[in-house]
């Protein structure tokens, strides 16, 4: 017997084991090997060959394939590669075609398939086509299987049992259930109801198989026939390139070097010095070796697109990642920092030993991003799709998912699932056990069914729930790319292969990053700003890192809103180090991860002038640069390298694992690497295990130093244009969303540059903010809840000729009720009715909502609104809740003001550097926190906090953070009590106890 | 005669015993006097309040509440379930101590609100605010309660009087003053006030009810549309509707189940309409109507009810058409996978069954069969009471019922 039908929970929500536990669980069976056929998909193919190689089984690729909306089933397997091809071109169509059906469609790609059919109809078809194809008999011999044998028998055809089965065992009856409720929206109860042990089909052993089909002992024999004609074992493609569409019969390698030398001197002028050709040179032989010159120019045609008038016009971009480190990529002009200037390591990005492909990643201002890549999908159709995300359940989804399916109601769901931080994994045994332990949910009522919830919730933690597209992964294949991998379409519209990036790595499919960042479109406007204000400035001769008053900016950590350099551990660190040079900005945004603390205060010590040693003389000068700490992700496999004698190739292999989820085993392998050959070179003991240790802070996340001057450099270019044109900035950083704080955040620091907000108006507002000299004034995209449609009325009623008073308003825009009151209370129709106060607006809306019920009203001249009564208008304090809940923010006012603190409470935030080593009572506004780990395992919490004065950060200790977590909210006012400290000139608060201001 | 004719000024009281459950629970046992009480299923794990006591109401405790949370917010509190048929027979006996003084007396469901129109009554009992002194007095000596009373020419001006003395006391509001009384109160403590519409009211500062009288009926067409004739009146004190008994002949059947621990347990809430499809079947029987239409109002954990009906031509009053009826407007109304809180089944369009029998008596077979089954029942509940015989379901393969 050869398991021919199983399904893993790649097949979205009907299995719930993963392909490494069928392949365990079969093993466990005794099966020979497996055949793996998800639901319209090959999702888990590279896990599954894993699974299999690791368990010594033989894999058959295969899939199911359904015919939408009869219910038809058949599953083909791979026989051979040209098998392999047509069931991705098969599935292809399943997904993207728009009618498909099993009897039409199939037949053209059968050939090199196995195909599996229950339906009588289906089969007698692909019999008269001379397709290879076998009745599929199921799990039970019932009285289909009895009639489907018949036809088999009469039509020599073979049948043959499969497992058909949804889970690794029976246990998992009710992650099923679970599973299914989740799928169609209904709940537990009614699932376990309607489906009973028979529907349900775990993988069961052969002898059990055998027992089942005792009558027809044929039928099991012949699965074994069957697997022996499938002799694919997995696609070999090798590396695949984009193809370079500019080729026209020339090398690419020789046009690369033409292009690179011609942008050299671009770069650095007609006389090229040796350090630039010498490297040039180097890169470009390394380059052609591996045979990556077409996707440079690839990439360099996406950045430099031709427009319509045949010229090539380079986009607004930023380099990032590795490939900064090339110098071929500063003169292609797809990178933006010179790596001879900033001593970047090449071989960070290519070298020889290293034969997973590298890839360049490219940012672009995120408005922009979607037409790139339409543009890139458009230029390869057919040979081009983005590469997706699996998204697993998440502790929070999976909760969510349960608690629905159990009938919770949705505001009892929300008010567990809001108050679990991103920090999970506290050890404990359950999770109800970690919620419990939460201090976030210190007074959370965990009564049943809760616990049930939980348990059967943990177990959906993990599984795959859909697809979603890759923030910017691209792939481009010289062939069809259905010849390589199933395509489908993502909910947005573009073409995605069914491979996540590592899948896509396996397979050799070589990915380009397209990404969008937020900060390139924060400087592209403020520019355009300045512009039109009749200011100037020169992109090309524009130096912002050599500017004393932006350095100095740096140096005070005035950098809020400035992309990369604005978070309150980084503004913190800059007020430390205190340099403001581009150089130590460069590692200071790179030593700020998550498991390098002590590195951070060591860095500062040293950076002042503390005295330091390197931990053996055989580290030499490789971290000079950064005071003798492991700073960048290359200096990892520099240190391998000079200590312990490592390849580059093994360099670069442990710097790679660290980035990884799954890495325990194979960073065992390496430490034991380390050891040996640090051991073998003599290095004392003492010093290896101190790198071992930095080597262990590049857990998680951690950047390389390309990456890091490349980013280095927008900082720059954004804390250039705060200093000096901030209302234009702070314009354009509110306008383009998405930075690190809330727009009240960024509204209060307008105000702390001495900025006047200017509240939203429907006579002059923009959709976005828009800043001028000492003013900025409140964009439309601000007052919450105005549709696109709504504001396109708006604005071409505007253009046309200026509203007359609130009732030509109404009656031109035509808002829904909500966009009205929305605007009524962001105060953006003031401005129509500068007699009235707000409540009689709120009347003049109601009384045109009447008058359009009542055609009475209605004239050749538009609506006529009868005079309001005297209405009183709202006290200070309501108006401003009501502008709050409007917009999210106070254009004249702090909230603060409108909450009375308890007598005492009179300091403010910028009398803290008065009272340094004091205990002092404060009144602030929580605006954002970071959760962080202590080297004990405990929580605690940075936090930011406001008040009208200016900001601060604050530090809650685990105990006090246990404490009070449960009561903390952003966008809140607290009273805080603590200490004010400082630390080389940055100031910090200490709190040791809060309440909650109402 | 240049006065023209005059209609008589009525005379309303109004008797309103405050958490009225807690007050009869409190006679009961007199122990809890002295304590915060809350009334909520016991053994539920997530059993919501039903009614609590002044105290427990001061310390933030509120109808519908999760019980888990007021016993954290009131930790001292006893908690107590539920005795319907108690409080039933509570309203009852007050009932009876009004039906002394006035032919019209009105009264909410196990709530403890009672209106008597003692108009004209003076020369039989006296001034009608002595019949509230009396009957607060023989309430508080027979009964053990001590409802609040008030007085005013209409159910809304003594409605909203017993708003402002809660929760013990009276007031007495004379011909003529509704309009000034009323002017300075909050319109919060106006009846028959939807929460939308007091949002609106709040949106147009609107706060006290002179305000809202300060606006003509055309002016609070604008933002109340139809109901700005309610408005209008009932902001200047007028109030027309009658103290009206409710007649048995017109009345509905409606009997509802609290589910303890809320519930989308399909058997168990299709087990639930069956018992009160069982209950209602009963009374219609005992009172020898049939109805013409069935409603399920279902209330969800997270918010208000959905109702549902199903209606047949001619009427019955036998369990297995009601039955089938009932599940017919179930599955109507239980869309949503949320969890049930409550189950309402209410019988209406009622009319008396016909005591003509069928042309043809061989036809109608099955339809004997149950008949002459539920006429047993009927008699063994009527000796050993309801609970003590019910009709069974088989659930099929799959969950079905049939």
């Amino acid at each position: 017997m050869f398991p021919l039908r199983v399904r893993s929970y790649y097949s979205l929500l009907r299995g719930t084991a993963s392909p490494q536990a069928l392949c365990r669980r079969a093993k466990e069976l005794g099966y020979s090997g497996l055949a793996l056929t998800d639901r319209d998909n090959l999702y888990g193919l590279w896990h599954f060959l894993k699974g299999c190689t690791r368990e010594g089984l033989r894999p058959i690729i295969g899939a199911e394939v359904s015919e939408p909306g009869s219910g038809l089933v058949v599953t083909c397997l791979v026989r051979n590669s040209e098998g392999y091809a047509n069931l991705c071109r098969l599935l292809s169509r399943r997904h993207i075609a728009e009618s498909f059906t099993l009897r039409e469609d199939l037949p053209f790609f059968a050939s090199g398939l196995l195909v599996l059919c229950r339906d009588i109809k289906l089969l007698a078809g692909y019999r008269r086509l001379g397709i290879a194809a076998a009745a599929d008999l199921g799990a039970y011999p019932d009285a289909a299987a009895r009639s489907l044998r018949l036809f088999a028998r009469e039509h020599t055809m073979v049948s043959v049992v499969s497992p058909d089965s949804d889970m690794a065992d029976a246990g998992d009856r009710e992650l099923y259930c679970l599973l299914q409720a989740v799928r169609t929206g209904s709940t537990v109860s009614r699932t376990m109801q309607e489906k009973t042990l028979q529907d349900i089909h775990p993988l069961l052993g052969p002898e059990e198989y055998q027992k089942r089909f005792a009558i027809w002992p044929e039928a099991v024999a012949a699965t074994e026939h069957l697997a022996a004609t499938c002799t694919f074992a997995g696609p070999d493609f090798g590396v695949i390139m984009p193809p370079w569409l500019g080729a026209d019969g020339r090398d690419a390698a020789a046009v690369l070097r033409e292009k690179a030398y011609l942008g050299a001197q671009g770069r650095y002028g007609n006389d090229l010095g040796e350090p630039v050709v010498e490297r040039l040179e180097h890169e470009l032989r390394v380059i052609e070796t591996m045979g990556f010159s077409s996707y440079f120019l690839v990439v360099r045609d996406i950045v430099h697109r031709k427009g319509p008038d045949g010229k090539r016009k380079k986009r607004r971009i930023c380099g990032r990642g590795s490939g900064a480190a090339s110098l071929v990529a500063y003169c292609l002009d797809i990178t933006n920092v010179c790596p001879i200037k900033y001593n970047l390591y090449f071989e960070r990005f290519l070298n020889p030993g290293r034969t997973d492909p590298p890839d360049i990643d490219i940012d672009f201002s995120w408005d922009e991003r979607d037409d790139v890549l339409r543009d890139v999908l458009g230029d390869f159709e057919g040979h081009a799709a983005m590469v997706c995300n699996h998204v697993f359940f998440q502790p929070r989804m999976a909760i969510r998912e349960t608690a629905k399916a159990y009938g919770l109601p949705g505001y009892e769901i929300s008010q567990l699932t809001k108050r679990i931080p991103w920090l999970h994994g506290s050890g404990a045994d359950s999770l109800e056990e970690s919620l419990a332990g939460l201090p976030s949910l210190k007074d959370q009522d965990l009564s049943p069914p809760w616990p049930e919830v939980l348990a059967l919730a943990e177990k959906l933690i993990g599984l795959p729930r859909y697809l979603s597209v890759h923030p910017g992964g691209v792939v481009i294949t010289p062939g069809s790319i259905t010849d390589y991998v199933p395509v489908q379409r993502a909910t947005k519209g573009v073409p995605i292969i069914q491979w996540e990036k590592d899948g896509a790595e396996e397979a050799g499919l070589v990915k380009i990053d397209l990404l969008g960042n937020r900060s390139l479109g924060v400087i592209r406007d403020c520019i355009a700003a300045v512009h039109a204000g009749g200011g100037h400035l020169d992109e090309t001769t524009w130096q912002p890192e050599d500017d004393a008053a932006t350095k100095m900016a740096v140096a005070e950590g005035a950098t809020m809103g400035c992309f990369y350099i604005e978070s309150p551990a980084m503004r913190l660190l800059e007020k430390k180090a205190g340099t403001g040079d581009f150089e130590q900005l460069v590692i200071q945004s790179s030593i700020i991860r998550p498991a390098a603390n002590e590195f951070v205060r060591e860095y500062v010590r040293r950076l002042h002038g503390g005295a330091w040693q390197p931990f053996c003389p055989e580290q030499g000068d490789v971290l000079d640069e950064t005071f003798g700490l492991m700073v960048y992700q290359e200096d990892v496999s520099k240190i391998a390298v000079a200590l312990a004698g490592f390849s580059h190739a093994d360099g670069d292999g442990l710097r790679k694992v660290m980035a990884k989820k799954d890495k325990a085993l194979k960073l065992a392998n390496y430490r034991a690497m380390f050891f040996a050959g640090c051991a073998a070179r003599g290095v004392a003991p003492a010093a290896v295990a101190e790198m071992w240790r930095m080597i262990e802070s590049f857990d998680g996340y951690s950047f390389c130093k390309p990456h890091s001057a490349s980013y280095a450099r927008v900082s720059f270019q954004a804390a250039f244009l705060k200093k000096h044109y901030p209302a234009e900035f702070m314009a354009a950083v509110i306008s383009n969303q998405g930075g690190y704080y809330s727009t009240f955040a960024y509204v209060s620091e307008a105000k702390r540059l001495g900025l006047q907000i200017l509240p939203p108006d429907v006579q002059k507002s923009l959709f976005s903010w828009f800043g001028r000299g000492r003013q900025v004034r409140v964009g439309l995209q601000s007052v919450h809840g105005l549709s696109g449609d709504f504001l396109g009325r708006l604005f071409a009623a505007r253009q046309k000729e200026n509203f007359q008073g609130v009732g030509d308003f109404f009656q031109r825009t035509r808002p829904a009720d909500n966009e009205a009151e929305a605007l009524i209370h962001s105060g953006a129709l003031d401005c129509l009715a500068p007699n009235c106060n707000r409540t009689v607006l709120l009347w003049q809306w109601a009384s045109f909502q009447r008058a359009m019920q009542d055609s009475r009203c209605l004239s050749l001249f538009g609506v006529r609104l009868p005079p309001a009564p005297p209405l009183p208008g709202p006290d200070r304090r309501s108006c401003a809740r009501k502008e709050f809940a409007s917009l999210g923010f106070l254009c004249d006012d702090h909230p603060l003001r409108f909450l009375k603190p308890p007598a005492g409470v009179s300091a403010k935030v910028s009398d803290l550097p008065r009272l340094v080593g004091r205990r002092v009572l404060l009144a602030a506004w929580l605006l954002t926190g970071k959760l962080v780990s202590t080297k004990s395992g405990e929580v605690m919490e940075f936090l930011t906090f406001e008040d009208e004065t200016g900001q601060v950060e604050t530090t809650f200790f685990p105990k006090i953070y246990r404490t009070y977590a449960h009561t903390l909210r952003s966008g809140r006012g607290y009273i805080l009590e603590g200490l004010v400290e400082v630390d080389y000139g940055a100031l910090t608060f200490t709190v040791d106890r809060l309440t909650a201001m109402r | 005669m240049s006065q023209g004719f005059r209609a008589r000024e009525r005379t309303v009281l109004h008797f309103n015993v405050a958490d009225f459950a807690v007050a009869v629970e409190r006679v009961e046992d007199c122990r809890l006097r002295q304590r915060p009480l809350l009334i909520a299923p016991l053994q539920a794990a997530r059993a919501v309040v039903y009614d609590m006591s002044e105290e427990a109401y001061r310390e933030g405790v509120r109808k519908g509440m999760p019980l888990r949370q007021a016993t954290r917010i009131c930790r001292g509190a006893v908690v107590l379930p539920p005795r319907a048929g108690l409080y039933h027979k509570a309203m009852l006996a007050f009932f009876k101590e009004l039906q002394g003084y006035s032919p019209l007396i009105e009264c909410g469901q196990a709530d403890g609100h009672f209106f008597a129109d003692v108009t004209g009554t003076h020369r039989l009992y006296g001034p009608a605010p002595d019949i509230g002194w009396r009957v607060r007095r023989q309430a508080r000596t027979g009964l053990g309660i001590n409802p609040i009373w008030t007085l005013g020419t209409s159910k809304l001006v003594a409605k909203v009087a017993s708003r402002l003395v809660k929760p013990v006391g009276e007031y007495i509001v004379t011909a003529g003053e509704e309009e000034a009384f009323l002017a300075p109160l909050p319109v919060a403590v106006l009846p028959g006030l939807s929460v939308r519409e007091l949002e609106q009211l709040r949106h147009f500062q609107l706060t006290t009810i002179g305000a809202l009288a300060g606006l003509s009926r055309h002016q609070l067409m604008v933002p109340f549309g139809s109901r700005c004739d309610y408005l209008h009146d009932i902001s200047r004190g007028i109030d027309d509707t009658a103290v009206c008994r409710p007649s048995t002949a017109t009345a509905t059947v409606d009997y509802e189940h609290i589910f303890a621990d809320d519930s989308n347990d399909q058997e168990e809430v299709e087990g639930v309409v069956a018992a009160l499809v069982s209950r209602a079947g009963s009374s219609l029987r005992g009172r020898q109507q049939v109805a013409r239409r069935i409603g399920i109002w279902l209330r969800y954990s997270d918010g208000g009810p959905v109702i549902r009906q199903a209606s047949c031509k001619n009427g019955t009053s036998g369990d297995f058409l009601l039955n089938t009826m009932a599940l017919a407007a179930l599955q109507r109304a239980w869309t949503r996978r949320t969890r049930i809180r409550s189950c309402r089944l209410v019988c209406d369009r009622l009319q008396r069954q016909s005591p003509q029998l069928r042309l043809f008596p061989e036809q109608e077979g099955r339809e004997l069969r149950e008949k002459k089954v539920l006429t047993a029942m009927d008699a063994l509940r009527s000796r050993f009471g309801h609970e003590v015989i019910g009709i069974g379901r088989r659930i099929a393969k799959g969950g079905r019922q049939e």
